[in-house]
């Protein structure tokens, strides 16, 4: 264990984001730095608006303040952009007979978590049963959304090999939208039954995001912990771990007996090595305490050396960097592991080696049709 | 704090290649390192009158410039920015140093600002009353704006006028002014006196030039002006100068849809230019010859200035 202490860096003065008035301590080098950090962790607008709404601006160095109002400003236009996007999609799709499901940022926002304010969303998540996923498509664009130009490969790469349709533009929102019909690929190794989220879903309680539904607490933490660990980009992506540990403190408040039903649901859907992962890197890189259920859960999984080993690459490639520093030999080494083991698992070999060799072929044809138009 | 030109060029470089030179243009603080002899040189000339600041706990933004040879392309030595351990754009040639850290650094200005409402204008003043003028795409503002800033004005934007939101007033945010192709000639014939860097033939928006900000723009950096006029600048070859009134709607339209951060902002965005349009007087400036067109702006000041109500 001592072996990982190293790789993460004093992030202690996260808790500003629970306890704002902890940063009236900061100096003004710390405030430096930990701007830098947080604005690459996209983290800022959440500390900005942390640090404001408990009317703290006039207490802060003039600078600092300005760099938060900014923040907040921005995050405040995001969040808006978003909001908007998803009251017009919800209009498009109103009769569909499905229920119309929020994902990740989208939900968290809907259900005022402490992890809603100050976040910088670049695209709405919904998921709708994928029966109703045509009717649903054909609606929104109907309404305006198109998809974006894809070849023939990739649109049959998002038709039979993915969760989601291809993003969705819309001429009047600066935020794409993505409807998904699961939260991880069909043909995935961790593949999980969609009909079995979306019995667990909940109506909001909020009459303001009505008609909208939010998967079950604890599938929302396991879908954050699973879009972390098998994504293809681990980089700057600490940001997800706040997001899961506020998920899993959240919940757990609010629910009798959650630690043990979200282990349990993990060994259901198939997620108990994203869930432990996802939580022993909580509780390595965050310092924060585990639910003891889901704490015995992890303990006994990292005893497997193959579990161990992953975490420690995680822990290399999510650890911030200092702001000077541009990613060092073993970070990229260590995200390349993640980004084989990524494809490796996403899809089987056959496919991976049909998808990886359009991938360079597209990417080398595109280079040539650049250089012929010059970089004017 | 002595200034880069007192300092001497060797004192730049070695602040650069050491632990940074903060360059204060008054709305922001720029951090700023590099490894680059050229930059260097070119940092002296053009942010000659703003002080050798070697030391500093904080900065709006932090940028490294630094020398990158590709392996492939070893003869071809670029140059390449770093802000924050990352790389937002490609690499520039080895000889562009200043249009690269000049372009990154507006570009993560117009990214990052937001408190401010960042119009994409000159804005000019004189006995702290400002001139706000709109960009139009080849209208020639930068021209006029490096003019007047030589010519008994004091320089608080060529690109971003920092519009205070809660005030109506325009704080300054000192970038060298750049002068493009023919633009280069006119000032210099104008301004004798005014300080350019060197030219960089052929980058991608032609020839260029940047105009060291004199010394009353960057000792006034932290002075803002309230706006007394907005005008709408517009060249033509051999024109007579003429001011034309130009409607509210107009001007707001012109302010609104050139700002770099109208959208971030939103409401207090819409409610402050719309003020600014309603409460100052706008015109079209027709032009073909510097002199007669800061003639008619130096009059419109006396008048703004002579105006019941107009302070002090």
């Amino acid at each position: 264990m001592s072996r990982h202490v190293n790789r993460w860096p004093d992030l202690s003065w996260l808790q500003a984001l629970q306890q704002p008035e902890s940063a009236l301590a900061w100096t003004l080098a710390e405030w430096d730095h930990r701007v830098r950090v947080a604005r690459r962790l996209r983290l800022l607008g959440r500390l900005a608006e942390s640090v404001l709404g408990a009317g703290l601006a006039d207490r802060l160095p003039q600078p600092v303040a300005h760099a938060l109002q900014a923040e907040a400003r921005l995050a405040q236009a995001r969040c808006q952009a978003m909001l908007w996007c998803r009251e017009r999609a919800c209009q498009a799709l109103e009769g569909l007979d499905a229920p119309l499901v929020l994902l990740k940022g989208a939900a968290y926002m809907a259900q005022r978590l402490p992890n809603a304010a100050g976040r910088m969303p670049s695209d709405l998540d919904i998921l709708v049963p994928a029966a109703a996923l045509p009717e649903a498509r054909r609606r929104l664009m109907d309404a305006g959304w198109e998809e974006v130009a894809l070849d023939e490969h990739d649109q049959r790469y998002y038709r039979e090999w993915s969760h989601e349709l291809p993003p969705m533009r819309h001429a009047l929102h600066a935020i794409e939208l993505d409807v998904h019909h699961n939260i991880l690929p069909p043909v995935a190794r961790d593949r999980v039954d969609a009909a079995v989220l979306l019995r667990a879903a909940r109506p909001l309680a909020d009459a303001d995001a009505a008609p909208w539904w939010v998967l079950g607490p604890e599938d929302q933490v396991l879908h954050c912990a699973a879009h972390l660990i098998n994504d293809s980009e681990h980089r700057d992506r600490l940001r997800d771990l706040v997001d899961l540990q506020v998920l899993m403190a959240s919940h757990g408040a609010a629910e009798a007996g959650f630690g043990e039903r979200l282990v349990a649901r993990a060994g259901q859907l198939g997620l108990t090595d994203a869930l432990v992962l996802g939580a022993a890197l909580v509780a390595e890189g965050l310092k924060a305490p585990l639910d003891p259920t889901l704490q015995q859960a992890v303990q006994r999984a990292m005893a497997q050396r193959r579990l161990a080993t992953l975490q420690r690459r995680f822990a290399t490639v999510l650890a911030p960097r200092d702001p000077e520093a541009e990613p060092g030999l073993g970070v990229r080494l260590a995200e390349t592991a993640l980004l084989v083991r990524h494809h490796w698992r996403r899809m089987p070999l056959p496919l991976l080696v049909r998808h990886t060799w359009h991938k360079v072929w597209a990417q080398r044809r595109a280079a040539e049709a650049e250089a012929d138009t010059g970089d004017a | 704090m002595a200034t880069l030109a007192e300092s001497g060029e060797a004192a730049v470089r070695e602040a650069l290649a050491g632990r940074g030179l903060w360059l204060d243009v008054g709305s922001a603080l720029v951090h700023l390192r590099s490894d680059s002899a050229l930059l260097a040189a070119a940092v002296h000339d053009v942010y000659r009158h703003f002080p050798l600041q070697t030391q500093g706990d904080w900065a709006d933004l932090h940028l490294q410039v630094r020398a990158h040879r590709r392996w492939f392309a070893p003869w071809r030595p670029q140059v390449r920015l770093v802000c924050d351990g990352s790389q937002p754009f490609e690499p520039f040639p080895a000889d562009t140093p200043l249009p690269m850290f000049e372009w990154g650094a507006n570009w993560l200005i117009g990214l990052r600002l937001h408190h401010r409402l960042l119009l994409h204008a000159g804005v000019l003043a004189r006995n702290d009353r400002a001139l706000v003028m709109p960009a139009v795409p080849g209208a020639g503002k930068s021209t006029l704006t490096a003019a007047m800033a030589h010519a008994g004005w004091r320089l608080l934007s060529d690109e971003f006028g920092a519009l205070d939101m809660a005030t109506g007033a325009l704080w300054p945010l000192i970038k060298p002014p750049v002068m493009k192709n023919r633009s280069i000639e006119v000032l210099r014939q104008f301004a004798p006196q005014a300080v350019l860097g060197r030219v960089y033939l052929a980058t991608r928006k032609g020839d260029v030039a940047h105009v060291a900000p004199p010394a009353d723009a960057v000792a006034g950096r932290h002075r803002p002006a309230q706006p007394f006029a907005i005008v709408l600048p517009h060249w033509q070859e051999g024109a007579e100068a003429r001011l034309e009134p130009v409607t509210p709607g107009l001007a707001c339209s012109a302010l609104a849809f050139n700002a770099f951060n109208y959208r971030v902002c939103g409401q207090a965005g819409f409610d402050v230019v719309a003020r600014l349009a309603r409460e100052v007087p706008a015109w079209q400036l027709t032009y073909g010859r510097l002199p007669e067109a800061i003639g008619l702006l130096d009059a419109l000041h006396a008048q703004a200035a002579a105006a019941p109500g107009a302070g002090p």
